[in-house]
């Protein structure tokens, strides 16, 4: 008997060795291994995220011009939903009946008893119809969504539009989510992170089949979700509008503070027609319309300055002390063509004259000034003190502007010619070229390039004597300063005291007779201005072919106490005196009075279709007067 | 009687008592935390678990009390009666319309009755009158040299205990009712503490030791390193096999006396056979017998595959609810897996109410839960232990080890350390049928127990 009593033993340790075992795991699995906890998270917990209201954009008046409206998204939970009155339903929603089958299956699909998308987007006008009809229909119900809405039906360009994130965002930035918005261009895209705000979270418990059934810890952990921070622009959506129905490219700045009035582009489209369900229909649309609607001119193209150019020639020259304000040249139409005027007595008269040799022959001063004994190693250095010059009224460089997709100017300097001119592939080279090659960008048609908001910008500078601010368009944020780099001054090489006899000219361009402006002429304000008229040419089937004259004009009113600085583009359409320059007038005139007086001058441009016209091909000719 | 009664209430295991106490009313709680529904608050709501679990515990208790006025003899006597009693019943439910899949419960009203339950009592009695009644000679007989003769003398003499375990066994089978069987395969126990089972438990074990590796590494290959032979599991196995019988052959040869080593050679050689045969044996079982869905659930808890939201569902769900409560727990009624609202556990209120009470308290709580089953099992041995009768002794380890396999099965199968086998945990989980048969045996070992000192007057 002694052995088999031993066997008591036996089975009590495998008693205790099976507990002791059960303990060890036990202990490993609830207090060492965190992969069950993470395991029973993801089961059992669902996180909701709420998407918190964009911050809202007001101009300079304090109009809202980026608002929210509250969209309907229609839910449905497929088992609620089996006697559904299909045929009502679709009525209502205005759906076929094919559509509906597959939203339904798609629902069902993806479970019967959690409730799936069914029709997105339902803006608040349409829905008012559906909303009192809807308790009929056990089983959807809607969800309110926020999205954007411009309520002035303008400024598309300027204010952006937002669409889904893609990968590369979320690869760029974790904050965003698969279904997350962004501000894709314009205002929306640059101040994105201001006006995104800050997501909320709410953490549910969900049974085995996904079903909601509670709080995590009564809502310990969730959080809200914080509007987006409002912003002003320093837009005026008045003369936004008015520009937009004017229909040009153009930018208006504010020279005292820098903050852009107003930025149109043509042609331009309603910012509401990308928002909402109909986004990606619409936007197709528009890309594939053959006046490329969403391109924004004003900053994303560079075009030859044409005579405006000249202001800056003047400029330079009396800075450089190469001439003085009494300075004259003969109208040599051995170097260029010109149109019939007198002589040019002075700076202010070859602005107002517009006069090609006069200009050419200024700047072949400034950029052989002599200092080498060779002509081309003289044009060397000459063309980069020149440039120097230029660059310094922000043409070509980062005017920290606080728009995205900003294209910069062009001005060629030395190294430019010496390793890009005429081609890359087979450049002139070290002292192979001197001003003689290159006198056209005296009167801003050679290789310098300027953008509509660069021109605007030059506009501002000669209002203010000599200085810019970066041109921006904000003006405030909620909660936070505006960036300082926007409250410095920055000064030209050029000294104030040699703008007076430029602005005269400028002042005589517009009110004198013989001046190319004269139909900017207000009554009521003094303004100063420059046409111009850039000669441009296209690559078509291998061959250069000119295209009709851009109209150009830049200016600023009112002459003593600047306001607004303008630069407008049209492109194709001829002479900078025509159109570019009346309508400049009614921009600035409606800005400052608030209203265009002279009727008959607003209703010819309006009645004219000033859409670009890049089809029309020019007989070769022999290179005309710039004016 | 008088007098009798109070030595009854005199010598009744109190600390037992309260042990089983403790357990149930825990267990009523843990049940009231699971299915807790706010339509139904009440814990004596009888359209509730946890209110039907009173009420089987009301039951029980009166059971209890009536078992602990019966004559001891009474219990002796008509052992085999009960027996029988539970053998019609497991013949009866087998004409009984099936019920998911398995013919196993008596329908009376929206109450069910499990005759599988109540055939663990007939058999523990029947097994314990069988045995007491002939134990003189046993030590004897298992000492006797391994010759067939005493074999076959051995075998007829074990026939009806055979008989009395494979009867109902085979009844349950048919059923079928596979968590019910393999609690059979605990009378296991109860033959070696008798005896009986010589060195079946240690065979068993190096059997089970086999088994697994054969099935870790069966349908898989590796290449001996050096030579690059591939070579399948099994082979491996096999091979393992042979070089361990070649390092017992040496042992065998430098460490036992020559004259000794004769028959020690022939142990080894036929243990060898032995079980590479059953090597192979399992190995075709598994990859040619076993159905797709039975090898997955081997190879599941085997780890060889993992199929969270398949077939390895439940026991991930399982392990999620109890590996998330941490040290602490998440509180009580505050489980957000194991519990009938969020219902990511399967039958969180039966077979894994452990999940439940382990999610709520944390490895503090399921510690102190083993805790006390361990020490429930360690009492019932001790008072197996202590009795004079043999009837007795055999009875308590019968009950020792069917809740040890209650307990082993059921919380291993929830932490993944056992197969997937449906079988309630004593006590805790909720069912009719298993809390009254759980408190029958107790109650019946509470009495035998009672009289420890009376036999031997």
């Amino acid at each position: 008997m002694r052995n088999m009593d031993n066997r008591k033993y036996v089975i009590a340790l495998m008693v205790l060795l099976v507990s002791f075992i059960f303990t060890l795991q036990l202990f490993y699995m609830q207090v060492i291994d965190d992969k069950w906890k993470d395991r029973a998270a993801e089961i059992s917990e669902n996180k909701v995220i709420t998407m918190p209201a964009r911050g809202v954009v007001y101009d300079r008046n304090k109009e809202k011009i980026i608002s929210n409206v509250v969209f309907y998204d229609l839910r449905v939970v497929p088992n609620q939903a089996i006697n559904t009155d299909s045929a009502a339903l679709i009525e209502l929603l205005d759906i076929s009946m094919e559509e509906y089958t597959k939203r339904m299956n798609v629902a069902r699909n993806y479970s019967k008893k959690k409730s799936s998308e069914f029709l997105p987007q339902i803006p608040p006008n349409e829905f008012s119809a559906i909303a009192p009809e809807l308790y009929k229909y056990p089983g959807f119900f809607e969800v309110e969504r926020t999205l954007r809405i411009y309520p002035k039906n303008s400024g598309a360009h300027v204010l952006g539009y937002m669409n889904e994130v893609n990968d590369k965002d979320i690869a760029a930035n974790p904050y965003y989510k698969s279904g997350d918005f962004i501000g894709r261009s314009g205002i929306e895209r640059s101040y994105e992170e201001v006006l995104r705000g800050e997501r909320g979270v709410k953490y549910y418990l969900q049974d085995a089949i996904g079903v909601e059934t509670g709080r995590f810890e009564n809502g310990k952990y969730d959080t809200l979700a914080k509007q987006g921070r409002s912003i002003t622009l320093g837009l005026d959506w008045e003369l936004q509008a008015y520009a937009e129905k004017l229909m040009k490219n153009m930018v208006a700045i504010d020279p005292n503070t820098g903050e852009v009035l107003a930025m149109a582009t043509s042609p331009n489209y309603d910012p509401n027609l990308l928002v909402g369900r109909r986004l990606g229909e619409n936007y197709l649309t528009l890309e594939q319309d053959t006046m490329l609607p969403l391109r924004n001119r004003a900053t994303g193209s560079a075009y030859p300055p044409g005579s405006t150019f000249k202001l800056l020639m003047a400029l330079i020259g009396l800075q450089e002390g190469v001439v003085n304000v009494n300075s004259s040249f003969p109208c040599d139409k051995s170097l260029s063509g010109c149109h019939n005027h007198s002589t040019a007595r002075g700076i202010s008269d070859g602005v107002k004259m517009s006069c090609n040799p006069y200009f050419i022959q200024l700047t072949r001063r400034i950029v052989q000034q002599g200092k080498k004994k060779s002509y081309f190693a003289d044009a060397a250095i000459g063309q980069d003190i020149w440039a120097k010059y230029v660059e310094s009224f922000g043409i070509g460089q980062d005017l920290h502007c606080d728009f995205p997709g900003l294209t910069r100017g062009n001005v060629p300097n030395t190294n430019y010619y010496d390793t890009q001119f005429p081609s890359k592939e087979k450049p002139y080279g070290k002292f192979g070229w001197a001003f003689s090659t290159i006198y056209s960008n005296a009167i801003g048609q050679g290789e310098v390039l300027v953008t509509p908001l660069e021109m605007a910008n030059i506009a501002a500078i000669i209002a203010n004597r000599g200085y810019y601010y970066y041109p921006h368009f904000v003006r405030e944020i909620e909660g936070a300063e505006v960036p300082e780099i926007y409250k410095q001054k920055n000064y030209t090489l050029v000294e104030s005291q040699h703008f007076a006899p430029v602005i005269e000219g400028m002042w005589r361009v517009v009110h004198e007779g013989g001046g190319t402006a004269r139909r900017a002429k207000i009554d009521s304000i003094p303004i100063c201005g420059k046409t111009g008229t850039a000669e441009n040419f296209k690559t078509i089937g291998g061959k250069r072919v000119q295209m009709i004259d851009h109209s150009i004009f830049m200016g600023f009113a009112p002459m003593d106490n600047p306001q607004i600085a303008i630069s407008v583009y049209i492109e194709n359409t001829g002479f900078g005196g025509t159109w570019a320059a009346p309508l400049a007038s009614c921009i600035i005139e409606k800005y400052l009075t608030g209203t265009v007086a002279d009727t008959a001058k607003e209703g010819r441009i309006l009645r004219t279709n000033l859409m670009p016209d890049d089809t029309k091909i020019l007989p070769p000719k022999k290179p005309k007067g710039q004016r | 009687m008088r007098n009798q009664n109070e030595n009854i209430l005199a010598n009744i295991d109190w600390s037992l008592i309260a042990v089983y106490l403790l357990i149930v009313c825990t267990g009523i709680f843990n049940i009231y935390s699971s299915v807790y529904d706010p339509d139904h608050p009440g814990l004596f709501d009888q359209v509730t678990q946890h209110g039907k679990q009173i009420t089987w515990f009301g039951v029980s208790i009166f059971l209890g009390l009536i078992i602990l006025f019966l004559e001891t003899s009474f219990l002796k006597k008509y052992a085999y009666w009960f027996y029988g009693a539970t053998i019609v019943l497991l013949v009866l439910v087998l004409f009984t319309p099936p019920v998911n899949g398995a013919r196993a419960w008596f329908g009376i009203g929206s109450f069910g009755i499990q005759p599988a339950e109540f055939a663990k009592i007939g058999v523990s009695m029947a097994l314990a009158k069988h045995l007491s009644s002939f134990d003189q000679n046993r030590s004897k007989e298992n000492l006797a040299p391994l010759r067939l003769s005493n074999f076959i003398s051995q075998a007829r003499n074990h026939f009806p205990t055979l008989m009395i375990l494979f009867i109902p066994a085979i009844l349950i089978l048919l059923q079928p009712d596979a968590g019910t069987f393999i609690i059979f395969t605990s009378f296991i126990l109860v033959l070696y503490r008798e005896g009986y089972a010589g060195n079946i438990l240690l065979f068993l074990v190096i059997a089970v030791i086999i088994a697994v590796l054969t099935l870790v590494v069966a349908d898989s290959s590796f290449i001996i390193p050096g030579i690059k032979i591939k070579l399948s599991g099994k082979t491996g196995i096999v091979l393992s096999l042979l070089m361990l019988g070649i390092a017992f052959f040496f042992l065998i040869k430098s460490f036992v006396l020559k004259r000794n080593r004769r028959p020690l050679y022939k142990a080894l050689v036929g243990s060898l056979i032995v079980a590479i045969v059953f090597v192979n044996f399992i190995e075709i079982g598994y990859s040619t017998i076993l159905q797709p869905h039975q090898k997955t659930r081997i190879d599941l808890l085997l780890g060889k595959i993992d199929d969270p939201d398949g077939e390895g569902y439940n026991i991930n769900r399982a392990k999620a609810a109890i590996g998330s409560g941490g040290f602490t727990g998440k509180g009580y009624m505050k489980a957000t897996l194991a519990n009938e609202q969020q219902s990511h556990v399967p039958m969180q209120s039966t077979d894994f109410i452990f999940c439940t009470w382990s999610e709520e308290h944390g490895f503090i709580g399921s510690f102190l839960l083993v805790l006390v089953y361990t020490f429930f099992l360690i009492k019932v041995i001790v008072i197996a232990e202590r009795q004079r009768a043999n009837f007795t002794r055999i009875f308590a380890y019968c009950v020792a080890g069917i809740f040890f396999y209650h307990f082993m099965i059921n919380v291993g199968m929830a932490i993944g350390l056992a197969p997937v086998i449906g079988i309630p945990l004593p006590f805790f989980s909720y069912g009719g049928s298993s809390m009254m048969s759980f408190s029958i045996l107790f109650f019946l070992l509470i009495k035998l127990d009672s009289e420890r000192k009376i036999v031997l007057q």
